[in-house]
């Protein structure tokens, strides 16, 4: 099959152009007056870094270090345990279990975030069961919501790696004396740590980057750095203004990039 | 496990399921709600049903999504297939590098995607529009086809490939008659998540549809909170879902089809 390696070169090309070559320009747009819808001369300034000592834009990354974080914890101590719980089951329904807990992320997300919004309005649906939500514009709507959107991308990859994990293992472990707790943190545990790292960058990085959910969920008040990205990009044309916080975003993910490839070279966690 | 143990764990994955499955109860609640406001229920009405034919601007970004979804699955799943055969083919080293840059989107978030394929775009002599949307959702697809197609590849036996060869086959006809139809189940799954990326997409098809041209997201996007936005999208998005679950149920009874075959041999 070794002859078949030149149907992958196409595709190496498309990822240089489409990958590569956009973080290179986004690079020189940080560091330049580079107009890039009228090319041309330019040279280069450190107007970009003025971008990122701006109030604004210090609380909005404030914002969305803390709500990502905190949103990231929620989804691990929730979609570990059913992670957990799913895999252990004993029946051929597993399968169609994970299937459907990942199945909302199929449907539309901007409608789901819509109608978490008007169930947090005091005038909402909810009022026919006599609850009335005021939560429009506080840190705990943006985390309800991160969580409903997120959960299923930290509860994938740690159940995919614990299905796989060979329990005769933990068996052993038990014939060698170990307590259930001891067998869980000294086997399972470490056993499924690809996936932990996965399932939390996978949660990390959308709900550090959202903009229509803080937009909808805060009514407007908490900016996250998406929002301020969103706004440089499409509503105000600041492309180099943008394209500096894009970088300092960009320094984040390569780092969690990083340490994804380090503990799953492959992939194999990602679906 | 005993069941002391077991029930907190149930508790839990119940609750699990109702924060992310709340949404789109809300969604088909308000689908067949017969009252113009979101925050009561009157009376049970089939109208948003009719009336998402009725919209001609949600008509047509639901049009436009169908149309991109489909076109984007095919391009994708094909491209994807080929370009899995090929890392499949390559050096340990090379492959594990093509896996990492075949990542690369999958674990980028969307905005960062979206503003890199927006700056590439505008430097290509195309208008922003229905090719430049095409384009990104086929750039995003094809990694989710590689990575289901690959698992695949690996259970084949790689001297099948060169015994067709040698039998006469040529390189594309033992790829057609021998590879394709041992990974078709994996390319089924990847043009499944493909399609169903693609019709959900937002954010990066809003940095790079431009002006004019909407999917269903965009035409939300730019009227959430206004008049003209009309709850015959809740019917659609309904809609999608049951679909949705009708074709996982269908693909998952194949599976087993061909889980039975094997066993049988």
């Amino acid at each position: 099959m070794r002859r078949l390696r030149i149907v992958a070169l196409p595709y190496l090309v498309w990822m240089l152009v489409l990958v590569l070559l956009p973080s290179l320009l986004i690079l020189l747009l940080s560091i330049s007056d580079l107009d890039i819808y009228n090319l041309g001369a330019f040279s280069f300034v450190a107007d970009g870094f003025e971008e990122l000592s701006k109030p604004l834009v210090i609380e909005a990354m404030k914002n969305s270090l803390r709500l990502s974080a905190l949103a990231t914890m929620i989804c691990l101590l929730i979609g570990y345990p059913v992670a957990y719980y799913l895999a252990s089951l004993k029946t051929k329904k597993k399968t169609m279990l994970i299937t459907l807990f990942i199945l909302p992320v199929w449907s539309n997300m901007l409608l789901r975030i819509i109608a978490w919004e008007t169930l947090f309005f005091p005038n909402s649906i909810l009022n026919m069961f006599g609850v009335s939500l005021n939560l429009i514009g506080t840190d705990l709507a943006i985390l309800i919501g991160m969580t409903s959107m997120y959960l299923p991308f930290m509860t994938l990859p740690i159940y995919s790696v614990l299905e796989k994990m060979d329990t005769s293992l933990i068996e052993a472990s038990k014939d060698l004396g170990a307590s259930n707790m001891q067998s869980f943190l000294k086997v399972t545990l470490p056993l499924s740590l690809s996936g932990v790292v996965s399932g939390v960058i996978m949660t990390l990085l959308p709900s550090m980057t959202a903009f229509a959910l803080p937009e909808r969920l805060s009514g407007g008040k908490t900016l996250l750095i998406g929002n301020i990205i969103e706004d440089y990009f499409m509503k105000t044309s600041n492309i180099n203004g943008g394209a500096m916080i894009s970088i300092a975003l960009m320094l984040v993910i390569i780092v969690l990039f990083i340490t994804v490839v380090h503990f799953d070279k492959e992939g194999e966690t990602l679906l | 496990m005993s069941l002391w143990r077991k029930s907190p764990l149930l508790i839990l994955t119940i609750f699990a399921f109702f924060i992310i499955y709340l949404p789109i109860m809300i969604i088909m609640l308000f689908s067949v709600n017969g009252s113009e406001k979101d925050y009561s229920f009157d009376s049970f009405s089939l109208k948003w049903y009719v009336e998402m034919f009725e919209d001609p601007q949600l008509f047509e970004a639901i049009r436009n999504t169908l149309m991109i979804a489909t076109i984007s699955t095919l391009i994708a799943t094909i491209i994807g297939t080929l370009t899995a055969i090929g890392i499949h083919s390559l050096s340990k080293k090379n492959r594990t590098n093509m896996m990492i840059l075949n990542n690369i989107p999958v674990i980028n978030p969307d905005i960062v995607t979206g503003i890199s394929l927006m700056l590439v775009f505008s430097l290509l002599p195309i208008s922003f529009g229905m090719p430049t949307m095409l384009l990104a959702h086929i750039f995003f697809s094809i990694p989710f086809v590689v990575l289901t197609v690959l698992p695949k590849l690996k259970e084949l036996d790689p001297n099948l490939y060169d015994a067709a060869l040698d039998l006469g086959c040529s390189r594309f006809g033992a790829i057609y008659r021998v590879i394709i139809p041992s990974i078709k189940t994996g390319m089924l799954a990847g043009a499944l998540i493909a399609f169903t990326m693609s019709i959900d997409d937002f954010v990066i098809s809003y940095f790079t549809s431009g002006q004019g041209f909407q999917n269903v997201s965009i035409w939300i996007y730019s009227r959430i909170g206004r008049k003209s936005f009309s709850k015959g999208v809740y019917a659609y998005n309904t809609l999608v879902v049951f679909v949705t679950v009708v074709l996982l149920l269908i693909s998952s009874r194949k599976n087993k089809k061909t889980i039975v075959r094997k066993e049988e041999k």
